[in-house]
């Protein structure tokens, strides 16, 4: 993956920086690649790029083979990489080259009023955005209630952003390479109550590509890791349709997917990646994934069971809040740090015999969220 | 008044919006299994049925959850902060602007609509 954060370069050159990374680190030459699966989001909108999937393979040289993007909000290059795995599991390509890209930053030369209106696209057009409702509102509204059932508290969604901006200054990837305090954290201007400015991720530029392969091919190339299973699951939208607002229930049965295709269940889940858009997503999802009782994630966090030391380490990356949000690039940027994790390969962010991790990458209002499990290569 | 003057036929958006400025908040109810939007569609969320009915909404309910939107979109980028929230409205809910400030479990009404991008949106308060 490139760094996440302001560049300068475009989408191609971005991708290409990653997609070298990945077939480069993996031992992978072009000629193996057989199909590229691109998941970018905004493009059209932010940039008036649109059939990117064969821009971007034929400008890193692997023109010809079947190209596609995905569009799924903020699951977007997780679904790219659902569907490359479901593609080699199946016969139908042997080596894929998998990845995202997005620019969101002012490099666009979009202003903060006009992306705030992009990124409010994944609502309804006709029955949400009139309202004035905006991306960070939507999960407002989801921890608002939250905060209503289960007294969730300013502090506990503080204390995510504490540690993920400690994660994250250990990855030479991330946006943001500081930490920050709860205090500091309270005092940032609000953007959508309760989230003030560092409950929020950033806008982001970036991409992340990753090589999928075969299980009979991976031997073939340098350090592989196993996908054990990926739960994809979408709800009702738009978000006054739910049953609940806190349980995002598509979290839940792509988790209960994921489980069941790999024969693990949370219990055994040695450190995830989690969607935190917001820090309240974040508690959101731990609950979910059935790490925590529902109401018990802002105590959770709070108490630092989802420190790198923790009993369950949450985002040691940094997550999107301190790694970045680049939308399209975010879903395979996950599938990169659980693969450095599994590896061994993590640095001052390493857990511990870290053997099985998790992902979770939601899109629009939760309404679709995929879960991927995988697992050190025995 | 009877289903025929709501509208004639599925409730589209455009006669959901005609509705709305005209000060009506209108909604399906499914004839299957009951389950009831805010967000016409063409068919049931719950059961998929197609046979919906198009139904007069109460204009008073509850606060299920809100919150203040202190950086805008575009279309509301002039504005100073404000509420969007989810009203619950008897077996709907559905996303409102809102008049005043409002807090969870509050009682609201329709008050109208507000405008942005010639597309309307309820206004409760
Ligand atoms: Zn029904």
């Amino acid at each position: 993956m490139t760094t996440f954060g302001p560049h300068e370069r475009t989408l191609a050159e971005l991708f290409a920086e990653a997609a070298f990374k990945a077939l480069d680190d993996a031992g992978a030459t072009n000629d193996r690649i057989d199909a590229f699966y691109l998941g970018n989001t905004l493009g059209g909108m932010t940039e008036n790029e649109t059939h990117l999937a064969p821009k971007l393979a034929t400008h890193v040289g692997i023109t010809g083979v079947p190209a596609q993007r995905f569009e799924d909000a903020c699951a977007t290059s997780s679904n790219a990489f659902k569907h490359a795995v479901q593609a080699v599991e199946n016969g139908i390509h042997d080596v894929v080259l998998v990845g995202g890209v997005e620019r969101c930053t002012p490099e666009t030369g979009l202003d903060t009023p006009r992306m705030t209106e992009i990124f409010a696209s994944a609502s309804d057009k006709q029955y949400e955005q009139p309202a004035g409702i905006t991306f960070p509102g939507v999960f407002a509204l989801l921890t608002n209630r939250h905060m209503h059932e289960y007294g969730t508290t300013e502090e506990q969604l503080a204390s995510v952003a504490v540690k993920n901006h400690a994660n994250g200054q250990h990855n030479p990837h991330a946006h943001f390479g500081k930490e920050t305090t709860v205090e500091e954290v309270l005092e940032s201007p609000l953007i959508a109550d309760p989230f003030r400015l560092m409950d929020c991720c950033p806008f982001s530029d970036g991409a992340s590509a990753v090589v999928v392969t075969s299980s009979d091919a991976a031997d073939s190339f340098d350090s592989p890791v196993d996908v054990k299973g990926i739960g994809h699951a979408t709800g009702t939208v738009p978000a006054a349709d739910k049953e609940s607002l806190t349980a995002t229930q598509p979290a839940r049965d792509a988790a209960a997917s994921a489980y069941e295709q790999s024969g693990r269940s949370a219990a055994d889940v040695d450190f995830a990646e989690v969607h935190d858009c917001f820090t309240g997503a974040e508690i959101l999802a731990t609950e979910a994934l059935g790490f925590f009782d529902d109401g018990e994630g802002g105590p959770a966090a709070e108490a630092g069971r989802t420190a790198l030391d923790g009993e369950i380490p949450v985002n040691p990356s940094g997550g999107l809040k301190a790694k970045g949000h680049p939308i399209g690039a975010t879903g395979t940027a996950q599938i990169v740090e659980l693969t450095t994790q599994l590896r061994g390969e993590a640095g001052d962010r390493q857990i511990t015999d870290a053997e099985t991790g998790l992902a979770h990458n939601l899109g629009g209002d939760a309404g679709t969220t995929l879960v991927t499990l995988m697992e050190a290569r025995a | 008044m009877s289903d025929d003057e709501l509208v004639d036929g599925d409730l589209t958006y455009a006669s959901w919006k005609r509705a709305l400025r005209d000060g009506d908040l209108l909604g399906q109810k499914c004839r299957d299994c009951r389950h009831a939007t805010a967000a016409p569609k063409a068919a049931c969320a719950h059961c998929g049925s197609r046979e919906l009915e198009t139904v007069e909404l109460p204009t008073t309910g509850a606060i299920y959850s809100e919150t203040t939107i202190t950086v805008p979109p575009r279309q509301f980028s002039d504005d100073d902060p404000y509420q969007v929230a989810i009203v619950e409205l008897d077996e709907a809910r559905v996303m409102a602007h809102i008049d005043g400030a409002v807090e969870i479990g509050d009682t609201v009404r329709l008050q109208g609509s507000i405008e942005a991008d010639d597309a309307p949106a309820p206004l409760f308060g």
